[in-house]
Order: C-alpha cells, then sequence, then structure tokens
C-alpha cells in the first residue's frame, strides 16, 4: 500500500462486491469440484486421466462463467479479469480427490 | 518369479466390506457432523460483536481516512488535496486521533490489568479451544479404534515420500503407497471436505480446516480481530502507527485525476491521434514539471495541431470546475 503508485481504476471496484463475486465463485467452484469427483470415481478414472479431466472440467466450467456469468466481460466482475479461469482451481483440487478416492474405492476396491 | 507374485498379491488385495460400512463411511460422516455443530456453536458463541467505544472507533477510523486520502486522492483538486494533507499529517503527528492523546507510550506492565486485552485474549482463546479440541477428538477416536486399518486406495500413484504421510499407524514396508490408513483418510478429509461445508452452511462458514492449522500454531492468541492487537498479541503503540502513516502520506504526490481530461476524451473518441498522450507522458517525465504548465503546454498543442469541436472543450472544462466546487465543498 504504501509509497506505491495506485492505479484510478480501483475506484471503480467495490470492494463488498468483489468480495461477494469471489465468493461465489468459490461456492460454484467447491461444489463442482465434488460432483466432477464423484463423477471421476464412478468412471474409475486413474492416475493422470483422473486429474486431465479435473483440469478439462475446470476449464469447461471456467467457460460457461466466462460466457454465462459474466457475459464475456469479466473485467467488470473481477480486478484481474483471468481471475475467472483461475480462482479456486487449486482449492477445489483437494475436495476433487478426496471424493475421486471415495468414489473409487467403494465401487472399485471394495466389490 | 517371487517379486511378481508379490505385486499380484498387492494388488488383489481385499478389503474386507465391513471396514467400508464401519470405518470408512463413519469417519467421514462424523468428520461432516462434527464441522457442522462446531459452526453453529461458534456462531452461537461470537453472538453480536462486540460494539467498540466511541475513543477507539475514532482512532481507527481516523487512520483509514489517512489510507483513504492516500488512495483516492486523486480525485481530489490540488488545494483540497494538499488542505486534507496538511490537516492530517498535522492531526497524525500531534496524536489528535489517539485514544488518550496525552498518554503517550503505556507501560508494558500493566497490560494484564487492561480489561479489554484480558477479554480479547479470552474471546481468542476461546474461539481456539473450539477449533482444536473437536479435532483432538476425533484424532484420538480413530487412533483408539482403528489404528493400523488400511481403508482405501487412492486412484494415482505416488512417490514413496509420502508413504509416511498417507500410511501412518501402519508399518508395513512392502506395501503399496496408494493404500490409505484411517488416520491418512482423516487428514483426507479435514482438507477435503471443504466443498461440503461450503455447500451446507453456505460460504463463510466457520467449519474450516485450515483455521484449524493456524489455531494449533498460534495458540492462544488468536485476537486479530481487535485492531489494538498486533499479529503477536501485544498491544500495539498507535502512535507509532499514526506517525507511520503521516509519512505515507507526506509521500503522496499529488495526481489530479482529471488532468488533461480534454485530450484524453479526444483521443478516446479518435479526435487526436494517440501519440500525443504519449509524447506527454515522456514531457513530464524529462521536464519534471508542475501539472499546471505542462497542461497549458498540452492545450496549446492542440489548438496548434488540429482544431477540436469547441463544444466538447467546454463541456470537459464544465466537468472539471464543476469537480473543483464539489471538492471545495467537502472541504
Amino acid at each position: 500500500m504504501s509509497g506505491q503508485q495506485i492505479n484510478p481504476d480501483d475506484a471503480l471496484y467495490v470492494d463488498m462486491f468483489i468480495a461477494k463475486n469471489s465468493q461465489t465463485m468459490t461456492f460454484i467452484r467447491s461444489s463442482y469440484s465434488a460432483i466432477l469427483g464423484l463423477a471421476a470415481g464412478t468412471l474409475g478414472l486413474t492416475n493422470w486421466s483422473g486429474f486431465i479431466f479435473y483440469f478439462v472440467g475446470s476449464a469447461f466450467l471456467s467457460v460457461l462463467i466466462f460466457a454465462l456469468k459474466t457475459k464475456g466481460s469479466p473485467s467488470l466482475y473481477f480486478r484481474q479479469p483471468l481471475d475467472v479461469f483461475t480462482e479456486g482451481v487449486l482449492g477445489g483440487l483437494l475436495s476433487y480427490i478426496l471424493f475421486w478416492t471415495l468414489l473409487y474405492g467403494i465401487i472399485h476396491i471394495y466389490d | 518369479m517371487g517379486a511378481w507374485t508379490v505385486i499380484q498379491e498387492r494388488q488383489a488385495m481385499l478389503l474386507d466390506p465391513a471396514i467400508r460400512d464401519w470405518v470408512l463411511l463413519p469417519i467421514m460422516v462424523v468428520m461432516i457432523l462434527v464441522g457442522v455443530v462446531r459452526h453453529h456453536i461458534t456462531v452461537l458463541l461470537n453472538g453480536t460483536p462486540k460494539k467498540a467505544d466511541l475513543k477507539s472507533a475514532r482512532e481507527t477510523k481516523g487512520l483509514q481516512r489517512g489510507a483513504v486520502l492516500r488512495a483516492y486522492g486523486s480525485h481530489l483538486p490540488e488545494h483540497a488535496f494538499e488542505a486534507r494533507k496538511a490537516y492530517i499529517t498535522d492531526a497524525f503527528e500531534k496524536g489528535t486521533y489517539l485514544k488518550d492523546p496525552k498518554g503517550g507510550n503505556k507501560p508494558k506492565g500493566n497490560v494484564m490489568q487492561d480489561p479489554a486485552y484480558v477479554e480479547g485474549m479470552m474471546d481468542g482463546m476461546k474461539k481456539n479451544m473450539m477449533n482444536i479440541v473437536p479435532q483432538t477428538v476425533i484424532m484420538g477416536w480413530i487412533n483408539f479404534f482403528f489404528s493400523g486399518f488400511v481403508l482405501i486406495k487412492l486412484p494415482f500413484p505416488l512417490t514413496i515420500r509420502f508413504k509416511s504421510m498417507l500410511q501412518r499407524g501402519i508399518e508395513t514396508q512392502d506395501m503399496d503407497v496408494t493404500w490409505v490408513s484411517s488416520l491418512s483418510w482423516y487428514f483426507l478429509n479435514l482438507f477435503g471436505l471443504q466443498s461440503v461445508f461450503t455447500l451446507l452452511l453456505g460460504s463463510g462458514h466457520a467449519a474450516d480446516a485450515m483455521r484449524d492449522m493456524q489455531a494449533m500454531s498460534t495458540m492462544g492468541m488468536g485476537a486479530a480481530t481487535n485492531p489494538q492487537m498486533g499479529p503477536t498479541g501485544q498491544p500495539q503503540d498507535m502512535h507509532k502507527i499514526f506517525l507511520s502513516e503521516k509519512e505515507n502520506i507526506e509521500l503522496t504526490e499529488h495526481e489530479w485525476g482529471l488532468e488533461n481530461v480534454e485530450i484524453r476524451l479526444l483521443v478516446k473518441y479518435g479526435k487526436l491521434p494517440r501519440s500525443i498522450l504519449e509524447d506527454q507522458k515522456k514531457a513530464k517525465a524529462v521536464g519534471n514539471a508542475s501539472s499546471s504548465s505542462s497542461s497549458s503546454a498540452a492545450s496549446s498543442h492542440v489548438a496548434s495541431s488540429t482544431s477540436p469541436s469547441q463544444a466538447t472543450m467546454a463541456a470537459a472544462a464544465a466537468a472539471a470546475s464543476a469537480s473543483k466546487k464539489k471538492g471545495r465543498r467537502q472541504a
């Protein structure tokens, strides 16, 4: 904060709404990653295919959010427009692994 | 040949379905339920947030005012900015906004006698206990009943380094790393159940595993909500904070947000070439001239190079003067 150049465009963003938006993003992402994990476990994906499934699925979700939720202009809703594609992707990975492991174990390890 | 059969055996390890029904799923369900209960207890314990008294509210708001001036100073005209700067630096220097303007440094010895400090510490302690106790109890439960159980297999391979992490409580050298012990299943749940809690309790819930980890590392000192407490839990010398904020404000250069606005407007609508703005930037960087002289030079540049529509110029000037008036009224 101190001393550095302050971008006058920052005034365009209301912190409360930015926080709300990123909360919504976290909500969507975490629900989605759990569901994706259930799908991957049911399909019995292993090794890299599971991780690729997750990242492809997340990219698909990002495109959906980009197209439907932000109507193609994410800079209206986020400070960094790229946040739409990156925010919460790695945070959801842990949930994904948990549910992937759970369903994979229940369906394919125990008979 | 022998190694091959070992591998075969490893792959063909069978888990009793009873383990699934009585260990794997119960651990998960219990963790979810404990998380939900803890969320509600935390909400109950917090109740209504404690109201700050007038003096301390004034203290924090005074500090915030300095930060706001630094961040949004470009919206004010030069003279208004300077007036605020002079006023705020003076007030910060003298400690006008301090809770106790004449007190100066508090003697460190009687910190424990300050009821607000003790209360804040108890609050943090209570919250931390709320976080640590349930996790310890669940871990004890799993250790007591299920230690040494192999519960599940990860669907992806890991290096041997993860063996100690994933197979806690199982001392088997040759077992594949991907098999998960009961305690490690607990850790997987601890970190992976975030999304479930988000779904059940909404975002901003109080069943956060990451916070547990923090709580364990900073036991007893969770009073980060109190602005007077530093990260170490010691009350900070507010006057020092005010002085450093004052220095920051003194370093802030005023940059008038509407400077050259008429040129920027014309450039935006394509009446002027974009290169004009870059020229100005260069000129500013080289000459480091005062804002008034550079803007007058720029406007003469406009007049000489093209003939901009008079109406736009007039509109821009009107906007500038209007905002100047507004700034004065606020002062």
